[in-house]
């Protein structure tokens, strides 16, 4: 029996363990098992594999029983996961219902979830933008949060390292505030969007108007081509999975990738309980899994570990990882864990109309829009709120059909394209301050199915967010009317926060072990061997899309593991 | 290679299709029910009134195109009680109508007798009718817009266009 647990012990034992198999825990999994080291990916939902298991790929619109609209009877039992833009008939499968794990809102918190191999890396809207010294110095410039423990050239050549494997497509601009990286061909500005960027730049010295810098592969190189993946083919449904691997996920390029070296297990319907901390050894050890099957409990061993659970599950986790060591969560030593949670503000957005161009219009279709970096605040403190917002935008040719009367001649005139004016429009995506008072914390009462307690969240707007949506109203309604659009509107949408899904922090990375969860190398300060690479890592957030950093994140903390692994110091 | 690669995944991808996996279709699957919403005289009169809204010409029109069928499934899964119920109030105040004016069922009405029942329900007074017809003829529309019939032979749907051109001439 002893010799059975010994052996027991030793098939469950791995050189490091990945929580997570998302956008970063995919890139932990691939960069571990290229440098040779036995990795288990535990993945709290089932298996999704590339291609097969995306049953909605090639289905034609007319497939879809309610043409993409979900049912009444699920989005009301589905309120929350209903308000997100992507939730919808050829693409609900990849994300959580609203009853399977439940939480606390304290405030309106729309928590948006992918529970499978793959995570949210299948849904997202694959914008890559680089953060610029700018964005790391605002902590430190600006007084809030604290320091970051890096700067840009730290996380450049990281940057560059995850650009050319997952693909992006983008033009190099030579803007000191949006760092160029490592692109393919960009996609075409359209005629408005590039009659827009001349005038933005005759106006603004300092205000620019960019194509969107994404992972989409416009011209593939052999290291796509060595993934099996393909050139994208504009068929913007990305949400259902793409059979050609167009865009980055982990599923299409560094879960099969990792796979391929022959040093990654990976474990579906593992629900993570807690990281294990040895309290004789004085290290964490492994990991506590509830099969979601059969509901069994079970350790897993490795001397590294990686969590990447998505932010507020990497939270949930590290709340819930007790000892006597760490009686308020592992590695909380400074009392900040759950703390200083912030999002992106994606409330406001324009639209208008432009009458020029009416001869032209567009042929096909573009999985990418136009980018406004930030110009507030950049170079100084200039407004009366912190911070800036960066902005989309975007312009269609808007098409009609005369839809009066019935009988033939409503039959052939649905069949007539009417061209109107030119539609353009902008959406806000504006930094929010980290502060203690928005947080996540484990509810004292309420559990999820496997026992786990649920978590709380409180996290709301602030009034530099109520002066940030002022402010972006105000100015982007200015650069349309400087560039002669018409019928211009403003919306703020009322949107809570989380809806943006891209919610950070709460195990923020810091020079200050007494302020600060994760160093410099997103290391626990007091769990060496533990690492956080996903959103909870982030100690701002800047007003990019995240993603493209929490890979690079995660590359770096990999390579500085597995250093720090063969000088035996881990 | 690139295109070899694409056709494989292509063809990978439509051998996964032919069935849906469970867990695809778990969304619907514990919230709709199978049945109908209207009995089968008044899904007759819907498809009547479908028909008569988008009519056969040298192309099939929205009853053959099964577009009736569309309005009702669309109607009992993605409306509420009270749109429902007026659907089929509606459509009982639409045979009633016929039945007065032309003394025959609205299936058995002619062309232009359907359309001058419709055209009154459209100019009604009466909200509840109105908001019928309203909400039967967008749907007619939209059903009959995105059926394969009319995808695929007249507004010629482009499942992977594989470009975008930001700035073209317009074709008249």
């Amino acid at each position: 029996m002893a010799n059975f647990n010994i052996d027991s012990k030793k098939a469950r034992t791995y050189d490091a363990i990945v929580i997570g198999s998302g956008i970063s825990g995919g890139w932990s999994a691939k960069e571990l098992t290229e440098r040779g080291l036995k990795t288990l990916v535990l993945e709290r939902g089932r298996d999704v594999q590339h291609i097969t298991d995306y049953p909605t790929t090639n289905m034609m619109p007319w497939e879809f029983e309610h043409r993409e609209r979900m049912p009444l009877a699920i989005t009301e039992a589905n309120p929350i996961v209903s308000r997100c833009y992507n939730f919808k008939e050829s693409s609900a499968h990849f994300f959580v219902k609203d009853n399977e794990h439940p939480y606390v809102q304290e405030k309106p918190f729309d928590w948006i979830r992918g529970y499978q191999v793959g995570g949210k890396s299948l849904l997202w809207a694959r914008q890559t933008q680089r953060w610029s010294k700018y964005d790391f110095e605002g902590p430190a410039r600006d007084k809030f949060a604290v320091e970051w423990p890096i700067g840009y050239d730290d996380i450049a050549p990281w940057y560059s390292h995850v650009e050319k494997f997952a693909g992006i497509t983008g033009n190099k601009d030579g803007l000191d505030t949006l760092p160029d990286g490592e692109f393919m061909t960009p996609h075409d500005l359209n005629c408005v969007e590039k009659y827009f960027k001349e005038q933005v730049s005759k106006q603004y010295k300092d205000r620019h108007m960019i194509i969107g810098r994404a992972a989409h592969i416009t011209d593939p190189q052999q290291i796509h081509l060595d993934q099996g993946r393909a050139k994208c083919q504009n068929r913007t449904m990305c949400e259902r999975g793409c059979p050609f691997g167009g865009y980055f996920s982990s599923n299409a390029s560094t879960i099969p990738w990792a796979m391929k070296t022959g040093n990654m297990t990976l474990r579906p319907h593992s629900v993570v309980h807690s990281v294990i901390y040895d309290e004789k050894k004085q290290k964490v050890t492994g990991v506590r899994v509830i099969d979601a099957n059969t509901k069994e409990m079970m350790e897993f061993y490795a001397n590294i570990i990686f969590v990447n659970a998505a932010a507020l599950n990497t939270n949930l986790i590290l709340m819930n990882s007790i000892s006597s060591r760490f009686p308020n969560g592992l590695g909380n030593d400074s009392g900040v864990l759950g703390k200083y949670v912030a999002f992106h503000n994606y409330r406001a957005s324009i639209s208008g109309e432009y009458e020029g161009f009416l001869d032209s219009t567009t042929d096909g279709r573009r999985p990418n829009s136009g980018y406004i970096p930030r110009f507030r605040n950049v170079y100084k403190q200039e407004t009366d709120f912190l911070r800036g917002y960066a902005a989309g935008f975007g312009a269609d040719r808007r098409t009609s059909t005369d839809r009066s009367g019935m009988g033939e001649s409503l039959k052939s005139n649905l069949l007539k394209t009417n061209y109107g004016n030119w539609s353009v429009g902008s959406h806000m995506m504006g930094e929010t301050i980290p502060k203690e008072s928005n947080y996540v914390a484990l509810d004292k009462d309420l559990k999820d199915a496997y026992g786990i307690p649920q978590l709380k969240i409180s996290v709301g707007y602030d009034d530099n967010d109520e002066k940030m949506v002022k402010d972006y109203i105000e100015q982007v309604t200015e650069m349309f009317t400087n560039a002669g659009f018409k019928n211009i509107r403003a919306n703020d949408g009322n949107r809570a926060p989380g809806n943006d899904i891209h919610e950070m922090g709460g195990v923020r990375m810091g020079k200050d072990p007494k302020t600060s969860m994760l160093n410099k190398w997103n290391q626990l300060h007091a769990a060496k061997n533990v690492f956080v690479t996903d959103g909870a890592c982030m100690t701002s957030t800047s007003t990019q899309n995240p993603s493209l950093s929490y890979m690079a994140f995660s590359a770096r903390a990999v390579d500085h593991a597995v250093k720090e692994m063969k000088a035996k110091n881990l | 290679m690139e295109r070899r690669v694409a056709l494989k995944g292509m063809a990978a991808a439509m051998g996964a299709m032919a069935v849906l996996p469970a867990w695809a279709s778990g969304w619907s699957k514990e919230t709709l029910t199978k049945r109908a919403l209207l009995p089968a005289e008044q899904s007759k009169i819907l498809a009547g009134m479908v028909e008569s809204i988008i009519p056969k010409t040298d192309t099939p029109g929205a009853g053959e195109l099964g577009v009736g069928d569309f309005v009702q499934k669309m109607v009992k899964d993605c409306y509420d009680k009270k749109t429902q119920d007026n659907l089929a109030k509606g459509v009982d105040s639409l045979e009633s109508q016929s039945m007065k004016i032309f003394g025959k069922s609205f299936a058995d009405a002619g062309k232009d007798q359907k359309i001058q029942l419709l055209q009154e329900m459209e100019k009604s007074s009466d909200p509840d009718q109105k908001a019928f017809f309203g909400l039967v003829k967008n749907l007619t529309i939209q059903g009959y817009m995105s059926s394969e019939y009319v995808m695929t032979n007249l507004t010629h749907y482009e499942m992977i266009p594989a470009r975008y051109h930001g700035c073209v001439p317009i074709k008249q």
